[in-house]
């Protein structure tokens, strides 16, 4: 499904080079629950920013569902992006200023869907995560956890194949956390979602299938 | 995308409203220059109706006893000026001649329509030194005199006054308010399509020629092309001479119009520089509060990035929602706007109104797409990861 090859990320500046990434190479197959951990700085939202198209590496190939994505040009990445992957940040990102129902909404605005279509899926989203008596709320009306449900909402809405998720728990009580990560579980065990976690939680790490380990930009296990 | 845009700009309408606001008032001062310009071009592109190259005004001073030792100074001149050869045609005129800093007017009156009118008394000869055509009828000439009436050439914008669609030949038009008993009525003898006499800007107004009397002691001639200060010099040092305590002053008309138009022109320049300074305060405004504002919404450009928006449809989507705010404010500007040509405010065509309001809106719409695109542009390009980190 993923499909990381010699993957290395350095940022230059006039007098500094800094190696966020040095030869990753990394496989993720379909349906699988991958938890990347590893110290502050080490790369973990690097290297999801670059599974997740957002960021190019500055060296080796990035390969999703068959598909290598190095060079692709703004609109088709963008596509991709829309089409495949469902993001979860770990602050959110919900835009306040638009109630829930229409922040679950964003990545089909960006489809050619109807508007009453578009109501029907992000309803059903938010069924989903258990946030359906929330959707004229504002963000700032939910906790952290409804927050980051209907970050999840908006992950899935758009039906993607891989959801990456950069430290969804981080902000979040234990309660809460396992809350998300019971919905992650479920919808990794029940609609087959590939997922890709950062976290720093080793509790959280142990629900996933399979732990990878970064040390200063380099796969340590 | 339009209902998502109202629904972002409805939620931030206190942050929205400065831009609204700046909008506004950016649109009520482009509307009254484009209106401003709109209604003098209009009326420079009409036909003036008469040629003022190689026209010279003569302002005598005859010093005359009374109106008849005047009229017969005044034939003297006629007969002086007949001698010089570059002297075409020449008329003596009231002292409202064209382009002069003079005026008179009376009201006029037909079938119970009164308006007021310019008055100006002419020699045959006016059209003549003016180039003017006439369009209906005849000008009046000396054989005029003897009959009852007061023969007069009329310009179209007070035959349609008066008559309308119907010819003005021959029709009498009695004096209006405070003219005296003795007051003879005047016969429409001709009608001329155009004339302009305060300056090119003017709008069609209504004019009536009559014929001149004694003591009229201004005068319009047209002379040959290419003569200057000599010739004029040579006329007021001949003609001074053959009357005592004489004195002749000749001006050029292009230079009396020239005058005239400048009276125009500069409060339209003053404004135009005004505005210019305002609309450029205005658009550095919105420039700032656009970049403000994209930079307070890093993070949501980064989450569009995130879930699938192209550099196009951000860049869009911030020239969109500015047009958006510019269009309320827009609204309410137009509002206003067309208050003018329903109130009939400076009694000036609602056409001009509607053409300054369309031109405001579109310069409006323009100011805003250029101060958006930018700002707008900066957004588009912003790193998604990078952003999304920043938060």
């Amino acid at each position: 499904m993923i499909h990381l090859k010699n993957i290395e990320k350095v940022y230059r500046t006039a007098t500094v080079e800094t190696v966020a990434l040095n030869n990753i190479n990394l496989s993720v197959e379909k349906g699988e629950f991958v938890s990347i951990m590893g110290p502050s700085g080490c790369g973990k939202s690097t290297l999801l920013n670059i599974i997740g198209l957002l960021d190019e590496p500055s060296k080796g190939k990035v390969e999703i569902g068959g598909k290598h994505t190095n060079g692709l040009p703004d609109s088709q990445l963008a596509q991709f992006r829309n089409q495949t992957l469902g993001f979860i940040f770990q602050s959110f990102h919900l835009i306040n200023d638009l109630p829930v129902l229409d922040n679950v909404e964003l990545p089909l605005l960006y489809r050619k869907v109807s508007s009453s279509e578009r109501r029907r899926l992000a309803s059903e989203a938010l069924e989903k995560v258990g946030l359906s008596n929330r959707m004229k709320h504002y963000p700032n009306q939910l906790s952290g956890g409804q927050k980051q449900r209907v970050a999840i909402a908006r992950a899935i809405v758009g039906q993607p194949q891989i959801i990456l998720a950069d430290e969804p728990t981080g902000n979040l009580d234990s309660n809460m956390g396992n809350e998300i990560m019971d919905i992650l579980t479920t919808l990794n065990q029940r609609d087959k979602a590939t997922i890709i976690m950062v976290t720093h939680d080793e509790n959280m790490a142990k629900r996933t299938h399979r732990l990878i380990r970064l040390f200063d930009g380099s796969q340590v296990s | 995308m339009l209902k998502h845009l109202f629904k972002l700009i409805w939620k931030r309408k206190k942050m929205n409203s400065l831009m609204m606001f700046e909008i506004f008032f950016s649109f009520l001062i482009l509307f009254a220059v484009w209106t401003l310009g709109i209604y003098n071009y209009r009326n420079y592109a009409q036909p003036s109706g008469l040629e003022t190259d190689n026209v010279w005004v003569a302002f005598f001073n005859f010093n005359a006893p009374n109106d008849t030792i005047q009229a017969e100074y005044k034939e003297l001149v006629r007969q002086q000026l007949t001698r010089y050869r570059a002297v075409h045609s020449f008329a003596f005129t009231s002292s409202n001649a064209p382009f002069t800093f003079s005026s008179m007017n009376n009201n006029v009156e037909y079938n119970k329509k009164s308006t007021m009118s310019e008055i100006m008394r002419v020699e045959p000869d006016f059209p003549k030194a003016m180039s003017m055509k006439i369009s209906e009828g005849r000008w009046f000439n000396e054989t005029d005199k003897a009959g009852n009436y007061r023969p007069i050439v009329i310009t179209r914008h007070l035959k349609e006054e008066l008559f309308g669609n119907e010819s003005a030949i021959g029709k009498t038009l009695g004096n209006g308010e405070g003219a005296g008993a003795n007051d003879p009525k005047m016969k429409v003898v001709g009608v001329v399509d155009y004339f302009k006499h305060k300056d090119d800007f003017q709008k069609l107004s209504s004019c009536i020629f009559q014929p001149s009397e004694r003591w009229d002691d201004t005068m319009v001639m047209k002379v040959q092309a290419g003569s200057g200060a000599e010739l004029e010099a040579q006329i007021s040092k001949e003609v001074a001479r053959l009357g005592k305590d004489w004195s002749i002053e000749i001006q050029q008309m292009n230079n009396m119009k020239s005058n005239r138009n400048n009276l125009v022109l500069v409060p339209v320049l003053i404004l135009l520089i005004v505005c210019n300074f305002l609309v450029f305060n205005v658009a550095l405004g919105l420039f700032g509060v656009l970049f403000q504002t994209i930079s307070r919404r890093k993070q949501e450009i980064g989450v569009r990035r995130a879930m699938g928006a192209t550099q196009g449809a951000i860049l869009w989507h911030f020239i969109g929602e500015t047009a958006v705010i510019a269009t309320f404010g827009l609204i309410l500007g137009v509002f206003f706007a067309v208050q003018f040509p329903l109130l009939n405010v400076f009694d000036v065509e609602a056409g001009v109104y509607l053409l300054g309001i369309l031109m405001a809106v579109i310069s409006v719409y323009v100011l805003v797409s250029i101060c958006a695109f930018y700002p707008s542009r900066q957004a588009s390009v912003m790193q998604p990861a990078t952003v999304l980190h920043e938060e």
